[in-house]
């Protein structure tokens, strides 16, 4: 019966779980969903990781490669995301070159990375000016039910975390390239980011509401195209805000908005150190 | 909110220059400058599409950016996707439905705020082009230095030494936040520091459009 | 942002006159204008204009027409189908007319119209919903001024000129009619025919009506003074 409602009023039927302040999976507005994650799930890959929020899931795979760094950066290495939104993740997406909304959220993910300062280029740098890494993140969505940039990043960070270089042997008379896959160190990473999304809700013209890691639904309700505010921490530094659509805020909402993103974050770190320890998976 | 004299005097933003009516064939367009940055959009619409890009509730609103090198890249997409939510925000679509309207956007000369300057050159356009809209909206960026300290609407200088710039758009019914978006590293405080200052800073914009439209009434009479 | 009657308004400002004059009696919410459950706010650019006792209405710029019911148009026949022409009036849709919406028209006695002919025809039925419907004849069946424009030359400008033109107050139609002899239809979607003797005629005043769109009336009547002279020179 409550499928039917949903849809031949499905702003109706929406409003009524506002109104009694629960949303449709039972969550409270600022309640995140259980994260599960995963590490070096996928052996042919230097790094990887598999994160499920809620029934959002996310594979990230990383490759690294040997460049020569640009002229005009000769200290830099390179770090390339891309975030691929398959057909079979969501009946929105039609199999072919990468839609508009992929690359929407491709940008945001590497904006997000670039500014969070996590990775500095100089460390991919082997020898300057004649060699560098090239660190392929892929990110393929494998089920999109809303909140397609927190899990994005979830697990490129946690791949970059046990992303291990192998140590490179460069030759400079003979220009003879040497890599000791054994040996192999860490990537530095400063700080941990983590992404916070919003669906920003007007609940009958006058109250906004925002809902926490929202689903797919939640997110058509709020407009249709992806989480309406998305904010991003790294070592108690904002690195990003982004607000697309939805309703419209005011300041009290921004300040509720910061405040929950910062308890998202610790207890996303929280998760992920959790996993790389070896301990476990569950929030 | 309580201002005091050093905010009154920063409240100063770039010139803005405007034209109606730039283009001969289009619904309507507007070219606006502020200080150096540059910007041209055209708006079309309603007009009739494709049975497949229709929707039967509301009109469809595509946008499409294109820079002054002309190549595509995912960042236009980007920036295509900030003006369309923007203006399904501020249009009235419902009151055209199974229609389209087409914004058109060239950058013309980009000395920083580039971003800001076409949202308020669409809004101009949309006016120009008689499409019913629920609300105007202005942005205003500003730029986070190395001290912390913010600075409205940042001249090319400045946004180089600067760690964040920030753009923010407010809507004139009750000046609330429509979107925003953010490069670099910044804190909370200069986060909230920056929004107020924008807000404040988005009366002038406001006042800037009406003063357009009261000098365009006037000459049509 | 509160606005009042006679102010350049912005979309989004609220007029609490309307709303007040609104709890006393019925008031008409003209273009521009929209009633939501917290007042009546405006919806387009320009300035808000009253006419009493109870008509309000905001006096915008725009070239692109969005149809409507009861209003005039000139319209393209771009193609035949079945029993309609499909017309095209400048708006998202082309819109249909009947084969019988002609006088004296019957199933046997068709109208003689081709793709490509200019109709001047009433818009009976238009809505956001559906495709604009136009008749060429009035409720009792009569032609009046409606039908098919032979000859003469077509231009587009934009919907606040038509209104001007049409406004009894301004004084073009009136400086030119003593001229020199022309016909004229000024459609509402932003389309004016014009017909005169001989092609300097018909140019000099399309110019005069696409002229005036900036000009102030006494601007407008010296500009008619000029042109009936340049033209006075040339007829000889």
């Amino acid at each position: 019966m409550s499928e039917v409602y949903k849809l031949i009023h499905p702003v109706k039927h929406f409003n009524d779980y506002i109104s009694i302040k629960t949303r449709l999976d039972g969550r409270n507005f600022d309640e995140h969903r259980n994260i599960k994650l995963n590490v070096n799930s996928i052996k042919t890959a230097d790094a990887s990781a598999v994160v499920k929020c809620g029934n959002t899931t996310v594979v990230c795979g990383i490759k690294l490669e040997l460049a020569v760094p640009k002229a005009e950066e000769p200290d830099l290495g390179f770090l390339i995301t891309n975030v691929e939104l398959p057909a079979l993740c969501s009946s929105k997406y039609r199999p072919g070159p990468p839609s508009d909304y992929a690359q929407v959220i491709n940008n945001i993910v590497s904006e997000i990375i670039k500014n969070s300062k996590c990775i500095d280029l100089k460390d991919l740098c082997i020898v300057p000016d004649k060699l560098a890494w090239v660190v392929y993140c892929d990110m393929v969505c494998i089920d999109h039910d809303g909140s397609l940039v927190d899990a994005c990043i979830i697990a490129l960070i946690a791949s970059f975390k046990t992303l291990l270089l192998p140590s490179v042997n460069y030759d400079t008379e003979t220009e003879e390239i040497k890599v000791e896959t054994n040996e192999r160190i860490n990537l530095k990473i400063h700080g941990l980011p983590v992404a916070t999304s919003f669906a920003v809700y007007e609940h009958f013209q006058s109250q906004i509401i925002l809902l926490t890691d929202p689903t797919n639904y939640e997110e058509e309700m709020c407009g249709g195209n992806g989480s309406n505010l998305i904010i991003s921490y790294n070592k108690g530094l904002l690195c990003g805000i982004q607000k697309l659509g939805g309703g419209s805020l005011s300041t009290e909402n921004n300040e509720e908005a910061i405040r929950l993103a910062e308890q998202h974050t610790i207890a996303v770190e929280k998760v992920i150190n959790a996993c790389l320890e070896g301990k476990g998976t569950n929030k | 909110m309580v201002t005091d004299m050093k905010d009154v005097q920063d409240f100063k933003l770039k010139p803005m220059k405007c034209e109606f009516n730039f283009l001969s064939k289009s619904d309507g367009s507007a070219i606006l400058s502020q200080g150096d940055t540059v910007s041209l959009v055209s708006v079309n619409g309603p007009l009739d599409i494709k049975m497949t890009s229709q929707r039967i509730d509301k009109s469809t609103l595509e946008v499409l950016f294109s820079n002054k090198n002309g190549k595509p890249s995912v960042e236009n997409r980007y920036k295509e996707n900030i003006v369309k939510q923007t203006c399904e925000a501020a249009i009235l679509g419902s009151l055209y439905p199974r229609t389209g309207i087409n914004v058109t956007i060239q950058e013309l000369e980009d000395y920083g705020g580039f971003l800001a300057c076409t949202l308020n050159c669409t809004c101009l356009a949309l006016l120009n082009s008689g499409v019913s809209m629920r609300n105007v909206f202005a942005a205003v960026s500003c730029a986070v230095d190395n001290q912390g300290n913010v600075i409205l609407d940042p001249t090319h200088a400045q946004l180089q030494t600067s760690t964040a710039t920030m753009t923010f758009v407010f809507d004139s019914r009750d000046k609330s936040l429509i979107t925003c978006f953010t490069d670099g590293c910044f804190s909370q405080d200069a986060y909230r520091e920056a929004l107020e200052r924008s807000r404040s800073a988005s009366d002038l914009v406001f006042a800037f459009y009406r003063d357009i439209i009261r000098k365009y009434c006037n000459v049509i009479g | 942002m509160n606005v009042s009657i006679d102010d350049v308004v912005l979309p989004g400002d609220h007029c609490p006159e309307i709303v007040a004059a609104g709890e006393k009696g019925k008031v008409l919410l003209g273009p521009g204008l929209r009633k939501e459950i917290n007042g009546v706010f405006i919806t387009k650019p320009g300035v808000l204009r009253k006419r009493t006792p109870n008509t309000y209405w905001v006096d915008n710029y725009q070239k692109r027409y969005v149809p409507s019911r009861g209003e005039n148009v000139i319209g393209t026949v771009v193609q035949k189908a079945g029993d309609i022409f499909r017309v095209d009036v400048g708006g998202s849709c082309a819109a249909s007319l009947s084969y019988l919406s002609f006088e004296g028209a019957t199933k046997k006695n068709r109208p003689a119209i081709k793709t490509g002919d200019v109709v001047y025809a009433k818009m009976l039925n238009a809505s956001k919903d559906m495709e604009p419907e136009l008749v060429c004849v009035d409720s009792h069946g009569k032609k009046g001024r409606l039908g098919v424009l032979e000859e003469g030359f077509v231009f587009k400008c934009s919907l606040n000129l038509i209104r001007k033109i049409l406004n009894p107050h301004c004084p073009l139609l009136n400086s030119l009619k003593n001229e020199w002899p022309f016909e004229l239809a000024a459609g509402m979607n932003g389309r004016i025919w014009i017909k005169a003797n001989t092609m300097r005629e018909t140019l000099a005043l399309g110019n005069a009506i696409l002229g005036s769109e900036y000009l102030s009336n006494d601007e407008i009547k010296s500009m008619c003074k000029n042109i009936a002279v340049l033209l006075a020179g040339h007829v000889s």
